[in-house]
C-alpha cells in the first residue's frame, strides 16, 4: 500500500522572488464558501458512486469468511450459468492462503446489481481453515502457532539517547502505566470502487481515490498496460482519510470484468467490505517507564511498545511525542493477526503517540503536584517556526477558561463529574511537486487545471481561489478543473501534503499567464510590462488605476491566441511543520460511566491560511473524529472466531450530532511561513486531551482507548477498592 | 437480499390469510421494514412471501376512563407525540420516542418494535452460526459479551431489543394477537419467552398471527418513569433500562411493577425490587435498596459485570423520576 | 456462506411454546394437514419483476422492480436519481434520507413495491433552477457540508424539522439531525446552518 509521507520542507522559507504571497490579499486568508456546495447540496455532484454509464454492468466481490484459510476450490460453473451474469473471474486460486476475513476470493459482474449479489453465493469455494491469530496477545503467546512465516512478531531497532540510567538516577518520582488505543477504521461515506469503461485498449475509470495520477500508475502496472492509455476521474469524492491511494484490489478486478464482459462495470464495496478489508488504525500498547525531577524536569523515558496493524502491516508510531526527554529509550514490535492490513490513517501513528504521551505528562505533572499547562512548558523544545506550543498553551488556557480547572478528582457532589485536560500535536504537512495549466481567453475566461482532487477538504475551491488572486479576479471569473489524469501531475492528496503542493503550483502558473498577457497588452497601453498589475478586474499601470484596462478588454487583445501556459510547484511560498493545542472539557456519569465531551478548545497553525472558513472547517472535523477515536470507535474481532463483529454503523460507534461538543477552532495565521497543510494535526491529539479531562473528572485513569463505560466504571472502582474517594 | 415475493394485504383479514397460505413457503409480515429489511439484506432471513402489514390498526385511543389502546401499525413517531398518551402513560410516550433515531420512528410501528429480531452481533453476522439460527453454541458465552445479557442462564444470551416491552409490562398492559382463529389477548410480560421456550422467536407468537395492537390498562394514583441509559446520545441501543409503576396510596406505595431492559433476553420483570418498594414511602435510599434487590441475583459474563452497576442506577433513576424528582 | 434452513426448527419449537402458553383453542392455525384445503390469501407478486408507480420530486415514474428491491436502489440504480446516497444500507446513517408523507425515512430500509403509488421527495427536488432551497444556502454559506456524501441526507433532515418547525430549539435540531452520521466533522456546521435557515414554509 502506498503512503503519502511527510515531506520535508523548511519551516520557514526564504521569499519566493518573483510571485510571493500577496502582502495585502484581495480572498486569501478571507471566509471564502466552497466552490462545489451548490452542486452537493442539491445532489447535482457525480460521485463515482453516482457514475452511470450505458449498458453498465454491476459487480461484486466474494471475500473469505475465514480469517486463515487454504483456498482448496473454487468453483464459478454455477455462477456463471446464473441469470444476468455477464463475467465471473477467480481472485484468488486454489492452494492460496487468505490471510484474514475480507480478503478477496472471487468477482461477478451482471445486469443487476441484485443478480451480482444472488451469483455470488451460487461460487463454490472450499477452504481449509487453518488457525488464526484474533488478537495481539493471541499473536504474542508462547507457543502460538506461527501464521506468519517469518514470525508473528516483528522485532524494531531500539531507539535510544541519552543515558537512561542516569536519568533514573536524577528522578524525584517514576511513573510506571501501560497505555492502550484500539484499531479504527476510516469509515469513508463513499465506499472504495469504481467503475471502468474500456475503449479498445484504452480505459477510463471513475475512481474514488485520494490519488488520480497514483491511481492511474497502479491500473497501468497491474493490467500491463501504458499510462498513457488510463485516464482516472475523481470528481468528486466521499472521503478517504488515507486509505485510497490506488486502484487497489477491487479496481484491477473492476476493470478485468468490464474487459471480460464488454460492458462498463461498476463495482463499489459495502459497509462491510470497507470495515474488512480497506485498512485501518493500528492499535498500539505502550508500557512505559518515566521520571521526573523534584522541580518537574523530564529526566527519563523508557518505553516497550507494540501494536498491531493487521496481517503482516507495521504498527508504528513516534514516541515520545514532542516533549523533551533528554534520557529515552524506545523499543516498538509489530504483532501480526489475522485481520485486514492497516493503511495511512489521518495522522497515522500521531494519536497514539500523543495518547500515551500526553497522559504520562499528566500523571508525571500529578505526581510533582504541578499544573499540567505549567508542567509541559517547562518540558516543550524551544519555540520554532514549527514548534510553537510555548505560545499556543497560555493562549488557549485563557480562551478555554483552564483557570476554572480543580486538581484531579472533582470534589463537587453529585454523579456528574467534570473535567478538563490538554494536549499538543505537530505534524509536517509540506509538500511539492504539483504542475498546472492555465488558459486566459480573448473573451476573458480563465481556466486553470490540475491532476489533484477534493476529497472534501475544499481543494477545488482553493485552486480557484490562489488562481482568482493572483489574476486580481473575482473568484466566480475563474474556472478550476481537477480530479482528472489528464491534468497536469500532482501527488496524492494526503500528510497533509495537498494545500501545500497545489497552491504554490496555482500561484506560479497563473503568475505567468499574467506576465504574458501583461507583455501582450503593454505594447497597446504604451508602458512596459513591468510596471502592470492586475487587481480588481483590471490590468493596469501600478498605482495608477485609471491607466489600464479592464480583464475583458485585455484578453480582447489577445486576438485569436489566448494564453495557455504550464507551471509547476516552486520553493518559497510553502513550508513544513504545524503545530496546535488542544483543551477539552467533559462531563463523566459516575453512576454509569458515561463520558460526554461538552467542549474543544482548538489553537492551531497551518502557516498561510488559504481559506479561513474551510480550514476551520477542517479542524472541527479533525477534533470530531479524535472524539470518535477518544470515546467511541472500535474494531471489535470475535476473540475466539477472529471474524469482525461490528462491520457495520450501528455497533461500530460514530458520534452523531447530539453528541458533538462545543468547538472552539482558534487559527493562527503565519504569512510568512507560506502554505503549509492542516488535514491531520487537529486530530491528533483530541483523544488525549479528553483522556485527561476524564482523568481530572473522575480522579482515576482510563488509560485504554475507547473511553467506553465499562472502562470507566472499573476504573473507578478499583480506586473504590484502593481506598480512594472522589 | 434473497428475491421473494410479495403481498400487499389491504386489511387485517388479508394480512392474516396471507400468511396462512403456508403452501407458499416461508412467509413473513413487514411493517415498518426497519428490522426485516436488515435482517434480509444480511441473509439472517430468508423469506420465500413477505406481506406487508401496514393495514392493520393504527388508531391511538386514550380514553379518560377505560384502557388505551394502541394499534400495531401505529408509528412509534405518533405514539411519542401523542398528547394524551403522554399525559397518562408518560413512560410509554417518552420510550416511543427514544427509539432509535427520527427517521426509524418515522418509519418503525409499534407491532415492529414488539417483534424484532435481537441484534447480538453473533446473530446479525451470518458467519456466526449461532444457537438462533439452529447452530451448536452461544459465542457471547466466551467472547465478545459486553452488551449481552445479565439474567437468564442462557444458553442464549441476547437482550430483548423492544424499548416499548419494558413499560408496556411496567404498566401491566396486553398484547392484542390475532390469528386465522380470531383474537387474543395476551399479558405483556407473558407474550416473551426465554430462548429455553422458544429458541427461533422471542415471544409466542405463532407464524400465522399478528401483532394488532397492545392494551394499556387504566391507572389510578399511579406514578410512572422510564429511564434509559445510552453511551452515544444521537443513536444508540441503551446499555440498560428501567421502567416502574407504582401504585399509590397516599405517599405511600401500594403495589409496584419493576421491568429491567437489555439486561435479559426478555424484558425483566423484578419482583424483588417491587417488593421492596411495597408499602415504602419513596426515598433515595428505597430506590437504592430496591435497585440492589433486581439485580442482586444478576450473573454478568466475562465482559458485561460493568451492566449491573448501569442497570442499578437505570432503576433508581426511573424510581426517583415517577416521584418527579429531578435525576440525571 | 448460506446456511441450512433453520426456520422449520423455528416453527416445531415455537409449537410447543404455543400449546404451553395458550393452550389448545386456537390449535388448528398455521398447520395445514395433508389434503386439507388452504384458504388463500391474497395473490403474491413477484419474486420477478413488478410494475410500480412512484412520484419523484413530482416527476411520474413507472418502472418494473424485484419486490426486494429498496426504495433507494430503485432510485439510484434503475432511475438514475443518485442524489440520495448509500453508505450503510442498513438504516443506521441517513445518507439515504428522503421525505414521504411530510416525514423523514430511511430509502434503504423501504421496499420500492412498499411506495408503489406514493410521493417521495429527494434532495434534488428542493431547488428551483439554479436558485437554492433556503435549506440548502444555508448549508452552502456556513460550510455545512465538506466530502458532501452526508449532505443529501442532512438536508433533506433539515427541510422536514424546517417544515413542521421553522424556529427550532438548538436541541430540538439536534434531535433533528441525530439519525444522520457525517465522516468528516461537519455536525457544528449544520447546526449553524439550520438554526439560521430562514424563510421555510410549513410542508
Amino acid at each position: 500500500m502506498r503512503q503519502v509521507p511527510e515531506v520535508a520542507a523548511p519551516a520557514r522559507p526564504d521569499r519566493h522572488e518573483r510571485y510571493p504571497w500577496p502582502d495585502e490579499p484581495v480572498l486569501l486568508s478571507k471566509r471564502i464558501p466552497r466552490l462545489d456546495g451548490p452542486a452537493k447540496v442539491t445532489g447535482a455532484a457525480k460521485y463515482s458512486y453516482d457514475i452511470r454509464r450505458p449498458g453498465q454492468l454491476w459487480g461484486r466481490i466474494l471475500r473469505s469468511p475465514h480469517p486463515h484459510a487454504r483456498i482448496v476450490l473454487i468453483d464459478l460453473t454455477e455462477a456463471e450459468k446464473a441469470p444476468g451474469v455477464k463475467a465471473v473471474l477467480a481472485i484468488a486460486e486454489p492452494g492460496k492462503k487468505v490471510m484474514y476475513q475480507g480478503e478477496e476470493v472471487a468477482a461477478v459482474a451482471a445486469i443487476t446489481e441484485e443478480q451480482a449479489e444472488d451469483a455470488l453465493r451460487l461460487i463454490k469455494v472450499k477452504y481449509e481453515t487453518l488457525p488464526h491469530l484474533a488478537t495481539e496477545a493471541d499473536a504474542m503467546r508462547e507457543g502460538a502457532p506461527l501464521v506468519f512465516k517469518d514470525g508473528n512478531v516483528r522485532e524494531g531497532d531500539a531507539e535510544e539517547a541519552g543515558d537512561l540510567e542516569a536519568g533514573f538516577k536524577a528522578a524525584a518520582h517514576v511513573v510506571e502505566a501501560t497505555y492502550s488505543t484500539q484499531v479504527q477504521t476510516h469509515v469513508s461515506l463513499e465506499t472504495h470502487g469504481c467503475v471502468c469503461e474500456w475503449d479498445g485498449d484504452n480505459l477510463t475509470a471513475w475512481v474514488s481515490t485520494q490519488a488520480v495520477h497514483g491511481t492511474r500508475e497502479g491500473f497501468a502496472q497491474a493490467l500491463g498496460i501504458p499510462q498513457a492509455n488510463v485516464r482516472v476521474i475523481t470528481e468528486y469524492m466521499g472521503g478517504g482519510f488515507g486509505s485510497k491511494f490506488g486502484p487497489d484490489v477491487q479496481g484491477i478486478v473492476c476493470a478485468k470484468l468490464a474487459k471480460l464482459a464488454g460492458a462498463p462495470v461498476h463495482l463499489m464495496l459495502d459497509r462491510k467490505e470497507e470495515h474488512l478489508a480497506t485498512g485501518n488504525r493500528p492499535s498500539s500498547t505502550s508500557k512505559i517507564r518515566a521520571g521526573v525531577s523534584a522541580d518537574g524536569m523530564l529526566t527519563a523515558f523508557d518505553a516497550e511498545t507494540w501494536g498491531t496493524g493487521g496481517a503482516g502491516a507495521g504498527s508504528g508510531f513516534p514516541l515520545p511525542y514532542i516533549y523533551v526527554f533528554p534520557n529515552r529509550r524506545r523499543r516498538h514490535k509489530d504483532v501480526f493477526i489475522n485481520a485486514g492490513p492497516q493503511r495511512a490513517m489521518r495522522a497515522p501513528g500521531h494519536p497514539q503517540g500523543c495518547f500515551a504521551t500526553e497522559m504520562l505528562m499528566d500523571e508525571l505533572a500529578d505526581a510533582v503536584k504541578m499544573d499540567p499547562v505549567e508542567f509541559r512548558l517547562k518540558n516543550l523544545p524551544p519555540e520554532a517556526p514549527n514548534a510553537m506550543w510555548r505560545r499556543y498553551f497560555p493562549i488557549a488556557a485563557e480562551r478555554f477558561g483552564w483557570s476554572r480547572r480543580h486538581p484531579t478528582g472533582d470534589p463537587t457532589p453529585g454523579p456528574i463529574k467534570r473535567g478538563m485536560g490538554c494536549a499538543a500535536n505537530r505534524w509536517g504537512g509540506g509538500g511539492q511537486g504539483t504542475q498546472a495549466h492555465c488558459e486566459i481567453n480573448p473573451d476573458g475566461s480563465v481556466i486553470i487545471r490540475c491532476g489533484t482532487q477534493d476529497i472534501g477538504v475544499g481543494t477545488k475551491t482553493i485552486v480557484a481561489m490562489v488562481a482568482a488572486e493572483t489574476l486580481g479576479l473575482p473568484l466566480e471569473a475563474v474556472k478550476a478543473e481537477i480530479g482528472d489524469s489528464r491534468y497536469p501531475f500532482s501527488g496524492g492528496s494526503g500528510g497533509s501534503t495537498t494545500a501545500p503542493a497545489v497552491t504554490p503550483a496555482i500561484r506560479v502558473t497563473a503568475g505567468k499567464a499574467l506576465d504574458e498577457l501583461k507583455a501582450r497588452i503593454a505594447p497597446v497601453l504604451g508602458v512596459d510590462a513591468s510596471t502592470l498589475v492586475a487587481s480588481n478586474g483590471r490590468i493596469h499601470v501600478q498605482g495608477d488605476p485609471s491607466k489600464g484596462l479592464t480583464w475583458k478588454e485585455a484578453c480582447r487583445h489577445l486576438g485569436t491566441q489566448p494564453i495557455a501556459v504550464d507551471g509547476r510547484w516552486e520553493r518559497g511560498l510553502s513550508a513544513s511543520g504545524t503545530s496546535g493545542v488542544q483543551f477539552a472539557e467533559v462531563e463523566v456519569d459516575i453512576e454509569t460511566g458515561v463520558t460526554k465531551v461538552t467542549r474543544i478548545t482548538c489553537v492551531q497553525d497551518c502557516g498561510l491560511v488559504v481559506d479561513q472558513l474551510t480550514a476551520e472547517s477542517q479542524c472541527i472535523g479533525g477534533i470530531i473524529m479524535g472524539v470518535n477515536y477518544a470515546l467511541y470507535e472500535h474494531r471489535l474481532l470475535d476473540r475466539n472466531t477472529g471474524l469482525m463483529v461490528n462491520p457495520n454503523m450501528e455497533f461500530y460507534l460514530l458520534a452523531g450530532t447530539s453528541d458533538i461538543p462545543e468547538i472552539d477552532v482558534m487559527l493562527m495565521n503565519q504569512p510568512e511561513r507560506g502554505v503549509i497543510g492542516i488535514g491531520e494535526p487537529p486530530t491528533i491529539s483530541t483523544a488525549a486531551a479528553i483522556a485527561n479531562a476524564v482523568a481530572n473528572a473522575i480522579g482515576t485513569r482510563v488509560r485504554s482507548l475507547p473511553l467506553t463505560p465499562d472502562k470507566v466504571l472499573a476504573a473507578l472502582a478499583e480506586r473504590e477498592k484502593a481506598g480512594g474517594t472522589l | 437480499m434473497k428475491a421473494f415475493a410479495y403481498v400487499n394485504a389491504r386489511s387485517q383479514a388479508e394480512a392474516l390469510a396471507a400468511l396462512s397460505t403456508a403452501s407458499r413457503g416461508r412467509i413473513v409480515p413487514l411493517a415498518g421494514g426497519m428490522d426485516l429489511v436488515g435482517l434480509m439484506k444480511d441473509y439472517i432471513v430468508q423469506p420465500d412471501v413477505v406481506v406487508n402489514v401496514k393495514a392493520l390498526p393504527a388508531d391511538i385511543t386514550v380514553p379518560p376512563q377505560g384502557q388505551a389502546v394502541i394499534g400495531a401499525a401505529a408509528r412509534l413517531a405518533d405514539v411519542a407525540a401523542h398528547e394524551g398518551l403522554a399525559k397518562a402513560y408518560p413512560a410509554m410516550a417518552e420510550a416511543a420516542g427514544s427509539v432509535g433515531t427520527p427517521q426509524i420512528r418515522n418509519l418503525g410501528t409499534v407491532g415492529g418494535n414488539l417483534m424484532q429480531r435481537p441484534r447480538c452481533w453473533y446473530f446479525r453476522n451470518e458467519e456466526f452460526h449461532c444457537l438462533k439460527k439452529g447452530g451448536a453454541r452461544c459465542f457471547a458465552v466466551d467472547g465478545e459479551n459486553q452488551y449481552h445479557a445479565i439474567f437468564g442462564d442462557g444458553p442464549c444470551h441476547i437482550v430483548h431489543p423492544s424499548t416499548l416491552a419494558v413499560p408496556l409490562i411496567a404498566y401491566g398492559g396486553r398484547v392484542r394477537v390475532a390469528g386465522p382463529e380470531g383474537e387474543r389477548e395476551i399479558e405483556a410480560d407473558r407474550f416473551f419467552v426465554m430462548p429455553d421456550r422458544n429458541m427461533f422467536g422471542e415471544t409466542v407468537l405463532e407464524p400465522n398471527e399478528l401483532v394488532t395492537g397492545i392494551l394499556l390498562p387504566p391507572l389510578r394514583n399511579t406514578l410512572s418513569a422510564t429511564y434509559e441509559v445510552k453511551f452515544k446520545q444521537s443513536h444508540d441501543w441503551p446499555i440498560a433500562s428501567a421502567a416502574v409503576a407504582l401504585r399509590m396510596n397516599g405517599a405511600v406505595v401500594e403495589s409496584a411493577r419493576v421491568v429491567l431492559g437489555y439486561v435479559a433476553p426478555i424484558p425483566w420483570r423484578s419482583q424483588a425490587a417491587e417488593q421492596v418498594l411495597r408499602g415504602k414511602r419513596i426515598d433515595e435510599a428505597v430506590a437504592w435498596q430496591a435497585a440492589e434487590a433486581a439485580l442482586a441475583d444478576a450473573k454478568p459474563m466475562s465482559e458485561n459485570g460493568y451492566k449491573v452497576q448501569v442497570a442499578k442506577t437505570a432503576l433508581r433513576r426511573a424510581i426517583m423520576k415517577a416521584t418527579g424528582a429531578q435525576v440525571v | 456462506m448460506a446456511h441450512e434452513d433453520d426456520r422449520d426448527d423455528g416453527l416445531n419449537v415455537s409449537r410447543r411454546t404455543f400449546l404451553k402458553t395458550v393452550g389448545a383453542s386456537s390449535l388448528a392455525a398455521g398447520v395445514i394437514a395433508p389434503g386439507e384445503v388452504e384458504a388463500q390469501g391474497p395473490a403474491p407478486v413477484g419474486p420477478g419483476e413488478t410494475a410500480i408507480q412512484l412520484t419523484i420530486d413530482g416527476t411520474v415514474h413507472r418502472l418494473r422492480v424485484e419486490p426486494r428491491v429498496t426504495l433507494l436502489d430503485a432510485m439510484r440504480t434503475r432511475l438514475g436519481l443518485t442524489g440520495q446516497k448509500r453508505v450503510c444500507d442498513r438504516g443506521s446513517c441517513g445518507a439515504c434520507t428522503v421525505i414521504v408523507d411530510g416525514r423523514t425515512i430511511y430509502a434503504c430500509s423501504v421496499l420500492a413495491i412498499e411506495m408503489d403509488g406514493k410521493s417521495i421527495r429527494t434532495v434534488e427536488g428542493l431547488a428551483r433552477g439554479t436558485v437554492l432551497h433556503p435549506v440548502q444556502q444555508a448549508f452552502c454559506d456556513h460550510d455545512g457540508l465538506m466530502c458532501g456524501f452526508c449532505t443529501p441526507g442532512f438536508v433533506m433532515s433539515a427541510v422536514a424539522l424546517l417544515e413542521s418547525n421553522p424556529s427550532p430549539t438548538p436541541e430540538q435540531a439536534r434531535a433533528a439531525l441525530d439519525g444522520n452520521i457525517c465522516r468528516c466533522g461537519t455536525y457544528p456546521r449544520v447546526l449553524e446552518a439550520v438554526l439560521n435557515t430562514k424563510g421555510v414554509s410549513r410542508g
